[in-house]
């Protein structure tokens, strides 16, 4: 029970290491040549980390001088093992970095901006490198996206006399109201509140035109266009139609196929676990494009990328395996070991993607990571995002969202400063 | 307080034998202690507690030290790799902290917590205790590894285990009130019930080191006390009462003692259950820290937090000694 005692007391040990070390120079010293004997240092994330070990092996096999040392960070402590490590001076060369994190780290100084000659913007999708961007300065590869689809049950959208894709929010609100007249408990999953729910909602923000932070770089979620989404969102609730209280570690996949929740929103590997885990729902579901607003249908795009920092001393081998990491054999390949969408536009050409089991939902997220929009680098998104789902919460709960969008725009003007 | 009143009530008369003397009288022996204190034992001494001293400086009281003064600082994201840049701010983030209402709204979820949840956990450990004492003789063994069990189980498993039991749709609870023909609640997502279901979780992690506890405090009982009672015509209730639970009484305090840090420090079963939700309904004080800390890096606002903490834990602590103190002797 005693932990974050624990913590504190770490964070203040790695914060005195680092005051003793910056005073004799953690700094980088000389670089090594790409074709120097070499070990190169990665910290990949979760279940990616071991993946990533595997592929470094072939990339081995072609640069036999490198050795890849991956070393794998659950997602629940990266946060905190590579602050810890840029406060000692101990980050490792390269590292995969969830783009919601970007803002942190490019705010601490302690990346090196991507090398432009090497890595150009046009070979990956918009979104995706925009996310890595800070005054028109790159600091990060994309590697892989993340984007949201919608899926639903056709049978029973038929039952309830709906036989097409929603398009439009109006229409994904009127479809949702048609399974709840027809027997299903839900009308659709929509979390809401607690750590994430932002992704439920930035969505509707980005279809209306909205978003986080205006033309200046100031917050702008008071906006009429974030107004007209926190309703939209929180129209669901009020009309009944989606669980108002948060379940943890609950499983849609499941309500899903009980046909309680006959809607949600979700990525790409939802059609491998669907298929797997729920194979007698084999024709009953279909993944649509998110429905629009004014703009049309906008997601947002996560992922990961790739970041060389600093401090380190092999820059040159640290580039040519991001290299190797972003062609579009590799990220097909990659494609296939994880289900994660490539960020490289011409992965989408090759066979293992165009061939794949899943090659008719791959199409619907590929147009989305086209039309999708980037969640800007900011440094405090943490906090950020904690205030959004505050915010989200309270409207669930019937807040007028009108007077919520004040109060967090109130919040949130002073997390973001330029 | 008593014997603190005693020993200054006997200062008067010792203290000039000892130390209190005029000057003049103890300079023979000064100089004669000085030798002794350098002495080759003294020196194996040192040599001695240096591990723990060097190990000591490191973790405890420099941390300690290091977090006591960034809480009087400004100390935030940037200043991880420039730590020399944090300004101190005084007595900024502790005052902060009274007006923030999440931060009041997480200290009254912890004295909710603490309240029900340590009379609780000592109660229930004494039951057991007294049973598997007295009561239980076949099994006895079974029953005790039975409570102790939770106590050394990896907080995520009791996570998946508790989920289960309080799942409203397929839960242990859910099934068993379909079963009988109830509804029941969704515990964890209802604001009113999800701090007294983790209080209920909590109560069934902690109440295996209390038994334990107990166990041996009651086996410490002479034999010849019982007899004397039941001779005298106690039943087995009068024995409780008068016998058991006052000569337990240095067991009651240590257990006491020891709840009480451990649920006002309460940060597992709030982080692997609710993440401090529903609308901030399980945020304790410790998750609060933790989140700000780690999750914001507010170190500054943090560390003031952990300081406001200790501050309880201690006066808790000192109160609690005062009021369970042994009156047997």
């Amino acid at each position: 029970m005693a932990r974050p005692a624990k913590t504190v007391a770490g964070i203040s040990v790695a914060v005195a290491v680092a005051l003793s070390l910056t005073a004799c120079g953690g700094g980088s010293g000389a670089q090594q040549s790409a074709d120097a004997k070499q070990t190169l240092t990665v910290w990949g994330m979760g279940e990616e980390a071991k993946r990533l070990a595997e592929v470094a092996k072939d990339f081995e096999k072609d640069n036999p001088n490198v050795t890849v040392k991956v070393t794998p960070i659950g997602w629940d402590v990266v946060g905190q093992k590579m602050t810890a490590a840029a406060a000692a001076g101990k980050l490792p060369d390269m590292a995969q970095m969830g783009s919601t994190m970007m803002g942190q780290y490019i705010a601490l100084d302690v990346l090196e901006p991507v090398n432009t000659k090497t890595f150009k913007k046009s070979d990956f999708f918009p979104a995706t490198w925009n996310s890595n961007v800070v005054d028109g300065t790159a600091y990060g590869v994309p590697w892989y996206a993340d984007v949201r689809g919608l899926y639903y049950r056709t049978d029973l959208a038929k039952k309830a006399g709906v036989d097409k894709a929603p398009v439009t929010w109006a229409d994904h609100h009127a479809l949702a109201e048609a399974y709840r007249k027809n027997g299903a408990q839900w009308g659709t999953a929509l979390q809401p509140g607690n750590t994430g729910a932002w992704q439920s909602w930035l969505q509707f923000l980005y279809s209306e035109g909205g978003s986080l932070t205006d033309a200046d770089g100031k917050a702008a979620l008071d906006s009429p266009e974030a107004v007209k989404a926190f309703e939209t969102w929180g129209g669901y609730f009020k009309d009944g139609l989606a669980k108002k209280n948060f379940v943890p570690g609950a499983d849609v996949a499941k309500t899903f196929a009980k046909g309680e929740e006959p809607t949600f929103m979700s990525g790409p590997w939802m059609v491998q676990n669907l298929n797997e885990q729920q194979p007698q729902l084999k024709g009953k579901w279909k993944t649509a494009p998110l429905p629009a607003g004014p703009k049309g249908s906008v997601s947002w795009v996560g992922g990961s990328s790739l970041v060389t920092f600093r401090d380190s001393e092999h820059k040159a081998a640290a580039e040519k395996f991001t290299q190797y990491l972003t062609t579009p054999e590799t990220q097909a390949a990659w494609y296939g070991a994880t289900k994660s969408l490539p960020a490289a536009k011409a992965a989408y050409d090759l066979p293992e993607i165009k061939d794949s089991a899943e090659a008719d939902s791959l199409k619907v997220f590929r147009a989305a990571l086209d039309t999708g929009k980037e969640i800007p680098a900011l440094e405090k998104w943490n906090e950020i995002a904690a205030a959004i789902e505050g915010t989200l919460e309270k409207i669930a709960q019937g807040g007028d969202p009108a007077a919520e969008a004040k109060k967090l725009q109130a919040t949130t003007e002073g997390l973001i400063s330029r | 307080m008593k014997t603190a009143a005693t020993r200054a009530g006997a200062g008067p008369d010792r203290a000039p034998a000892q130390a209190g003397g005029p000057p003049g009288q103890q300079a023979p022996t000064g100089p004669e202690l000085r030798p002794d204190r350098l002495s080759r034992q003294n020196l194996a001494g040192w040599l001695y507690s240096t591990p723990f001293l060097a190990l000591f400086l490191t973790f405890m009281a420099f941390p300690i030290i290091a977090t006591l003064l960034m809480s009087f600082t400004d100390f935030g994201l940037r200043n991880v790799t420039h730590p020399l840049d944090a300004n101190f701010v005084g007595l900024d983030n502790y005052t902060a902290l009274f007006d923030d209402p999440k931060f009041m709204k997480a200290l009254f979820n912890t004295c909710y917590f603490v309240v029900l949840g340590v009379p609780l956990t000592i109660g229930s450990g004494l039951v057991a205790a007294v049973l598997l004492n007295s009561g239980i003789d076949r099994f006895r063994t079974f029953f005790r590894v039975g409570f102790y069990v939770p106590v050394v189980t990896a907080i995520v498993a009791v996570a998946v285990i508790w989920r289960f039991v309080l799942d409203p749709s397929e839960g242990l609870i859910a099934g068993l009130g379909s079963q009988l023909g109830f509804s029941t609640p969704d515990f964890l997502a209802s604001k009113a019930l999800a701090m007294p279901s983790l209080i209920v979780m909590a109560v069934w992690r902690n109440m295996g080191t209390a038994m334990v506890l107990f166990l041996a405090g009651l086996q410490a009982i002479p034999v010849e006390v019982r007899e004397a009672a039941k001779l005298d015509g106690a039943g087995a209730f009068q024995e409780f009462r008068r016998i058991t639970v006052p000569l337990l009484r240095p067991t009651m305090l240590y257990v006491a003692v020891m709840t009480t840090i451990g649920f006002l420090n309460v940060f597992e079963e709030p982080f692997v259950m609710t993440d401090g939700g529903p609308g901030d309904s399980t945020l304790t004080v410790s998750l609060h820290m933790y989140k700000e800390g780690f999750s914001f890096f507010h170190m500054g606002s943090a560390s003031a937090m952990a300081y406001v903490l200790f501050t309880i834990v201690l006066a808790v602590t000192l109160l609690q000694f005062r009021l369970l103190k042994d009156k047997t002797r």
